[in-house]
C-alpha cells in the first residue's frame, strides 16, 4: 500500500491541484444554474477571458506585479460580465433553459471570436510569477512549484465560500431565495438583486480561474470549450447548487483525470464520462444534489 | 456542448461566399473564364488556382504561414507560374474535412479553378482525393502528411509538396538506434491517425536498428490538457529518451509540462519537427531549448535558395519563415516548373508534367524530387537554441533521404 502511494503520490498531488481549479472555476456555475436556475454556458468564455488578460499582463514574463494585476483586472471584468449576463438572462427566466443556453452561447461564441480576433489563434503562454515559477522536490518527486500554490489557493477558496453561502446571513438569504422565491420576496427582498449578486460572484471566480489557470493550460482558442465541459461534468457529478457537492465534484474529476489516467492510460478518453455515467446511475441527482433547481 | 449550432465559421462562409460572387461577377465581366482561354501549350493565358488553407479554428495559424508562402512566390515571379498569369481564389478548409471537403467543390464547381493547392488536415485531404479524382482537377497538397494520401488512396490528380508522417520519425528512429540511450526510448504522441502513423514508423526503423521500446502511451487527441499522468510512467520505465510527436497546443502544453515534471533534464527529449516549428516554439520559451527534432526544413538550413527565401520572408512578414510556409511556396515551386512543360490546363496534362518535373534543385529545404507523388528529401537533426532573435532550430545534422 505504502509503495503504490509512492509511486503514484505525484499522480494524486496533480489530481489535488487540477480539483482545486476546477473547484473554482465550476462553484460559480454551480450556484448560478442550481441556486438561480440559470443555465450559463457563458462560464467558460469568462474563463478564457481570464486566460487572456492573464497573458496581455504577464506578457511572457515572470512578475509577481504583472500576476496580481492580471487577476485584479480579471475579477473586476468577471464581476461586470456576471452583471451583465444577469440582466441579459432576466427576461428569460421562466422560459426554460433552452432560451438562456441560447443566449449564453451566443454571448460565448461572440467572446471568443472577439478573443481571437485580438490575439490571433496563436497558443499562448502564461508564465507563474517568480518562485513559483520552477520546480521543487517533494518527497524524491519534482513537482512545479505552481501547481502546489494552486491547491492552497483552491482550499482557501473553498472554505471561504462555504462560510459565505452556510454561515453568513448573506448565504442565508441567498438559500432563502433558492428554497422559496416568493417567500423571501414578500418579506421585501428584491429577488434580481440577489441573482445578480450571485451571477457576478461567480462569473468573478470563473475569469479568476482563467488566470491561475493560465500557468498550466496556457491561453488559446477552443479552451472555453474545453473548460465548459470540465465545469459541467464537475456539477453533474456533485450535485447542482451545492458547494460541498461542485467541492467534491471536482476533486473526484480532478483525480480522474489524473490517477485514473496514469493508472489506466488505455481507458483515458473514456475516464471523464465513465465517472459520469456511474454517478448518474447510482445517484442521478449527483452526490450532493438537492431537489431544488434540478431539472 | 463543444459544437455549437451557429459556429462562426458558417458566418464567415456567408461573407466568403460574398466576395467570392463579387470576383465571379468581376470575371465573367472581362469575359471568357480562365480555363477557356489557356488552351495554348506553355503559357500566355491565365490560370486560376483555388489556394484551399484553414481561415478559422485550430488550424488557422498555418493557414496564414501558407498563404504567406504563397503570395510570396508569386510576388517575387511577377504573378506567374509558368508563363501563365495567376488568379487565386481563397476557400477556407475550416479545421477538419466537414469544412475542407465542401471548400473544395465550391472551389472546382462554382469557382472553376484549373488547380487546387494547400489542405493541413489529413481527413480533409482523403476526402478532397474523391472530389478532384471526379473533377480531373490536380490538387497539390501543402500540408496533410498521411502516408493514405499519396499511397493506398493515392489517385492521379494528388500531389504533395509537403511531407509524409513517417518521414521524421523513420529517420528518427534510426538516429536513436545508432545513439543507443541505455534503456531504451520512451514513445508518445496523440491518439488519432498522425500520431499512430508515428509509432509505426519510428518503431520500424529503431526497433529494426536493434533499439528496445522501455514504454509508450497513445494519450486522447485534443482532450489532453494535462499530460502528467503520462508523463509519471516514464521515470518508472528506466528509459534513457523520449521520442514524440506532437503539435500545435499540444506541443507546448506538453514541453512545458515536460521541463515542469523535471525530466527535461534526465530524460532527454526528442521529437517530430512539429514539436518545436513556428509560434509553437515561442510560447515553450524557455523549456524547449535542447530538445532535439527531425524535420525536412529549418531557418538555419544553409543554401542559397533557403538564404534568400528566409531574407525575403523576414522582409515581407517579420517573422521567420515555418516549414508549412516553405510547403506552399514548393507547391507554386513544382507548379511553375510544370506548367511550363504542361500540354494544357487539364488535370492529366499537368499531372503528367508534375510526374517529370525531376529534381527541384531551388528549393529552400535543399534539392528534393517526387517518389511517387509525394517528396523524397533530406531529413535534418535539429537542435533548440538560443539565437539572435529568439529560440531557433539550429540544424546539427543531416539524417539522410526518406521518400515516400
Amino acid at each position: 500500500m505504502t509503495e503504490w502511494f509512492a509511486d503514484n503520490f505525484v499522480s494524486i498531488l496533480n489530481g489535488l491541484a487540477i480539483g482545486s481549479l476546477l473547484f473554482i472555476l465550476a462553484v460559480g456555475l454551480s450556484l448560478v444554474f442550481g441556486m438561480m436556475d440559470v443555465l450559463n454556458l457563458g462560464h467558460g468564455a469568462l474563463y478564457l477571458i481570464g486566460a487572456y488578460v492573464g497573458f496581455q499582463f504577464t506578457g511572457g514574463i515572470s512578475s509577481w506585479g504583472g500576476f496580481l494585476t492580471a487577476l485584479a483586472v480579471a475579477a473586476a471584468f468577471g464581476l461586470v460580465a456576471g452583471l451583465i449576463l444577469s440582466v441579459a438572462t432576466e427576461p428569460l427566466v421562466g422560459r426554460g433553459h433552452l432560451d438562456q443556453a441560447l443566449l449564453t452561447l451566443g454571448v460565448a461564441l461572440v467572446v471568443a471570436e472577439v478573443i481571437s480576433i485580438i490575439f490571433g489563434d496563436d497558443v499562448q503562454n502564461v508564465v507563474a510569477p517568480p518562485g513559483l515559477n520552477e520546480s521543487i522536490q517533494v518527497f524524491g518527486n519534482t513537482y512545479p512549484a505552481y501547481r502546489l500554490a494552486l491547491i492552497g489557493v483552491g482550499a482557501v477558496l473553498a472554505i471561504v465560500v462555504w462560510l459565505v453561502i452556510e454561515k453568513s446571513s448573506l448565504g442565508a438569504l441567498i438559500r432563502a431565495s433558492v428554497s422559496d422565491r416568493e417567500m423571501v420576496s414578500s418579506v421585501g427582498v428584491d429577488n434580481r438583486k440577489v441573482k445578480a449578486g450571485v451571477f457576478a460572484f461567480g462569473s468573478m471566480l470563473a475569469a479568476l480561474a482563467g488566470v491561475l489557470g493560465g500557468p498550466v493550460y496556457g491561453a488559446r482558442t477552443g479552451l472555453d470549450e474545453t473548460v465548459l465541459l470540465l465545469a459541467l461534468v464537475v456539477i453533474v457529478i456533485g450535485g447542482l447548487g451545492s458547494v460541498r457537492g461542485a467541492l467534491i465534484g471536482s476533486l473526484v474529476i480532478g483525480q480522474v483525470e489524473s490517477l485514473g489516467r496514469a493508472n489506466l492510460p488505455e481507458f483515458a478518453s473514456f475516464m471523464l464520462f465513465g465517472a459520469l455515467a456511474v454517478v448518474l446511475i447510482v445517484r442521478p441527482r449527483g452526490l450532493f444534489g438537492s431537489k431544488v433547481g434540478a431539472p | 456542448m463543444t459544437q455549437p449550432v451557429f459556429s462562426r465559421r458558417n458566418a464567415l462562409g456567408l461573407f466568403g461566399l460574398a466576395g467570392l460572387a463579387a470576383t465571379a461577377g468581376c470575371g465573367s465581366s472581362v469575359g471568357g473564364g480562365s480555363s477557356a482561354g489557356s488552351s495554348a501549350s506553355g503559357g500566355g493565358g491565365a490560370i486560376k488556382v483555388g489556394l484551399v488553407i484553414p481561415q478559422d479554428g485550430v488550424y488557422t495559424p498555418l493557414g496564414v504561414d501558407m498563404k504567406n508562402g504563397w503570395d510570396l512566390f508569386l510576388e517575387r515571379h511577377d504573378g506567374m507560374l509558368g508563363g501563365y498569369e495567376v488568379e487565386t481564389v481563397i476557400g477556407d478548409e475550416g479545421e477538419g474535412p466537414d469544412t475542407g471537403v465542401p471548400a473544395i467543390q465550391g472551389l472546382i464547381q462554382r469557382d472553376n479553378v484549373d488547380v487546387l493547392v494547400g489542405i493541413v488536415n489529413s481527413a480533409s485531404a482523403l476526402g478532397a482525393a474523391e472530389a478532384v479524382a471526379a473533377a480531373k482537377k490536380v490538387l497539390v497538397i501543402s500540408n496533410a502528411g498521411a502516408n493514405a494520401v499519396t499511397g493506398d488512396a493515392r489517385n492521379p490528380y494528388i500531389w504533395r509538396a509537403s511531407f509524409n508522417n513517417a518521414q521524421a520519425a523513420f529517420a528518427m528512429g534510426e538516429y536513436l538506434a545508432s545513439q543507443q540511450p541505455e534503456g531504451g526510448v520512451f514513445l508518445m504522441a496523440p491518439d488519432y491517425a498522425a500520431g499512430q502513423e508515428t509509432f509505426v514508423a519510428f518503431k520500424a526503423s529503431y526497433e529494426g536498428g536493434g533499439g528496445t521500446i522501455a514504454g509508450e502511451a497513445l494519450t486522447p487527441f485534443g482532450t489532453t490538457q494535462d499530460f502528467q499522468p503520462f508523463l509519471s510512467a516514464i521515470p518508472g520505465s528506466g528509459a534513457g529518451a523520449t521520442f514524440v510527436f506532437y503539435s500545435g497546443g499540444e506541443a507546448v502544453s506538453f514541453v512545458q509540462q515536460y521541463a515542469g515534471f523535471g525530466l527535461k533534464d534526465t530524460v532527454p527529449l526528442y521529437g517530430s519537427g512539429f514539436l518545436t516549428e513556428g509560434s509553437v516554439l515561442e510560447a515553450q520559451g524557455e523549456a524547449a531549448v535542447g530538445i532535439q527534432t527531425a524535420l525536412h526544413y529549418s531557418t538555419e538550413i544553409d543554401n542559397p535558395a533557403n538564404t534568400e527565401f528566409v531574407e525575403a520572408y523576414q522582409k515581407a512578414y517579420d517573422v521567420l519563415p515555418t516549414c508549412f510556409a516553405v510547403q506552399t511556396w514548393d507547391a507554386a515551386l513544382v507548379l511553375d516548373l510544370a506548367l511550363a512543360d504542361a500540354a494544357d490546363l487539364s488535370g492529366d496534362a499537368v499531372s503528367e508534367a508534375l510526374g517529370g518535373v525531376g529534381e527541384i534543385s531551388d528549393s529552400p529545404r535543399g534539392a528534393w524530387t517526387f517518389d511517387g507523388q509525394s517528396p523524397k528529401h533530406v531529413e535534418y537533426l535539429r537542435e533548440v537554441q538560443e539565437g539572435d532573435g529568439g529560440l531557433i532550430n539550429v540544424v546539427v545534422e543531416e539524417l539522410g533521404e526518406y521518400g515516400q
